[in-house]
């Protein structure tokens, strides 16, 4: 398999705080890795890096062969990279078709007409149809979460990097939200997934890779990796601090 | 009721359009000086409002552009004889050079610097004019039209500002351009990882801003005849069109029209007190900030729910 994304020896610091630590890993084309790690592992940072939020102190990414670590959020996006917020941030005065198609025309350089085809498949395959409407400001947590994937996905993404996006959600919304994640994968979608619940992970992910304080702990099978002593002991050493 | 008004909005609209153009000939001078400054002010301000209404670019420094398209037209008519509609157009062009010099130190600044950065280049190009024998230092410029023009032409001329300001805004909130600035208006930061390109937008609007600007200005220096650095680069130029935008309605394209107008009658009811009047507008302004902080037509647009030139998708 190819990689679609590799990330060598990245480090973000704030302040004494090696938020990201040193991190090398890759992205296979078409998988699901999922990433886990305690609160404040590192996490969001580390998409924050990958987007162009931040700037990496040390270290580089390449993504489809190109060193991309020192682009606009704006060209990444356009290269094919989509996110979501792990605390969602739609654009809430406009309505729930206008964030998407904001997402279509920049991120996707779609022509807006063409943009609105688009939008339309998403609405369905989100489930906001009804919604599209309504100020996004005004939608209840699940439709910004699903919100929030629909508007990655208008961007037209290679790779799309998910954040907590079951994260808050009762069992039986967060199966929906999985339903649709998915079927992005079944698209063809190369996905970066942070999630919480391991057992989501598990199931979910094809590969599994273990940070903690910003290192990487171990990365490969799923189950493997959780059972791991290292990934125990990065888990209870955080989580007891 | 509310949905036949909408509908028929664009007769509406061209109706008002062709009354307004008709306007010189009913012989009545007041109202026609009256809907010239109406149409320039409007130009004016709705180019603020584009820039602070919808790019979040707080400009203090619309001066700069004023004065930069009254010179032009003043030199271009003086020294050089060019045709004075093409004096416009090169003070529309040379005020948005200015502006793209001025966005190599400013651009780099935000929110209240950025501010700051626009006005000091306001007060740098006033200090420049006036020593400038070029410019005739502070006494200032006779602006000579060729070939000799009417009060009809500038009229005519100041409504194709006015109305084309509000097209183009319009124009813009429709295109890619207005899409991203809506959503950069809701969260610059998400806005960029969804793709739109903010610095470059708000880099178009601010140039857009500053040659509409210097080709209003121009055309209003044409009717004022005589242009002086100390007037022509005051920051009261930036105080009224805030004015105008607030009261009327920032971020709203209806707003900068019913605020041009609530101005222009003032300003001219309580020319005779002058020492006053920018007292009292203060006052109206602080009295509608406090009631309606959304101005006349943002407040109106919220109780009613619909705009007449609404940006919207559907
Ligand atoms: N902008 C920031 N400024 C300072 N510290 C930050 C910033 N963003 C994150 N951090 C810190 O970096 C660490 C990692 O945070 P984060 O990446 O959000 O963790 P995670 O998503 O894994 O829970 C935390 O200790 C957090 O407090
Ligand atoms: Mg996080």
């Amino acid at each position: 398999m190819v990689d679609i994304l590799a990330v060598n020896l990245l480090t973000k610091t704030f302040g004494r705080l090696r938020a990201v630590d040193s991190l090398t890993f890759e992205v296979r084309e078409g998988e699901i890795l999922g990433v886990m790690g305690p609160n404040g592992a590192g996490k969001t940072t580390l998409f924050n890096l990958l987007t162009g939020v931040y700037k990496p102190d040390e270290g580089d990414i390449q993504y489809q062969g190109k060193d991309i670590s020192h682009e606009s959020p704006a060209k990444r996006c356009r290269r094919g990279i989509g996110r979501t917020y792990q605390i969602p941030r739609p654009f809430d005065k406009l309505t729930v078709f206008e964030n998407l198609l904001v997402g279509a025309v920049h991120g996707g350089g779609l022509s807006e007409k063409r943009a609105r085809g688009k939008v339309q498949d998403i609405l369905n395959l989100i489930g906001l149809m009804s919604k599209t409407d309504h100020f996004a400001g005004s939608l209840p947590l699940l439709d910004r979460k699903t919100l929030e994937l629909g508007r990655a996905l208008a961007t037209q993404p290679t790779l799309i990097l998910l954040d907590e996006i079951a994260g808050g959600l009762t069992e039986k919304e967060a199966t929906k939200v999985l339903g649709i994640v998915r079927k992005i994968s079944e698209q063809g979608i190369t996905i970066v997934w942070i999630e919480h619940l391991l057992m989501m992970m598990a199931e979910g992910a094809d590969r599994l890779l273990a940070i903690s304080e910003g290192r990487w702990l171990q990365c490969g099978d799923p189950k493997e990796v959780m059972n791991s002593t290292e990934v125990l002991d990065g888990y209870l050493g955080a989580e007891e601090e | 009721m509310k949905k036949a008004i909408y509908n028929s909005r664009w007769y509406v609209l061209a109706a008002l359009v062709l009354i307004l153009g008709i306007v010189p000939l009913m012989g009545d001078q007041y109202l026609l000086f009256f809907c010239m400054l109406f149409f320039l002010y409007l130009a004016l301000a709705q180019m603020w409002n584009l820039l602070a209404g919808y790019s979040g670019l707080i400009s203090l420094g619309q001066q700069s552009f004023v004065g930069m398209g009254g010179y032009v037209v003043a030199v271009m008519s003086n020294y050089y004889g060019v045709y004075i509609w093409l004096g416009v157009l090169l003070g529309g062009v040379f005020s948005a050079l200015l502006g793209l010099f001025m966005s190599l130190f400013i651009f780099r600044m935000k929110g209240v610097y950025f501010a700051i950065g626009t006005w000091i280049f306001s007060e740098a190009l006033l200090i420049w004019f006036s020593n400038w024998e070029y410019t005739k230092y502070g006494m200032g410029l006779f602006i000579k039209p060729n070939p000799n023009i009417s009060m009809t032409e500038i009229y005519y001329a100041s409504l194709i500002v006015g109305v084309g300001s509000v097209a183009l805004v319009y124009g813009i909130l429709r295109s890619k351009l207005g899409l991203g600035l809506m959503a950069m208006r809701d969260d610059e930061a998400v806005s960029e990882t969804m793709g739109v390109e903010v610095f470059r937008s708000k880099l178009y609007c601010f140039l857009i801003g500053a040659f509409v600007t210097g080709s209003t200005a121009g055309i209003l220096y044409i009717f004022q005849v005589f242009i002086q650095p100390y007037k022509a680069f005051a920051i009261d130029w930036t105080v009224k069109l805030v004015f105008i935008v607030i009261i009327g309605g920032i971020g709203t394209l209806e707003g900068p029209i019913v605020g041009a107008f609530v101005f222009v009658l003032l300003s001219q009811t309580l020319a005779e007190y002058f020492s006053v009047s920018m007292l009292i507008l203060g006052a109206i302004a602080i009295l509608v900030i406090l009631i309606a902080p959304k101005g006349i037509m943002g407040t109106l647009q919220e109780k009613l729910g619909f705009e007449i030139l609404s940006p919207r998708r559907k």
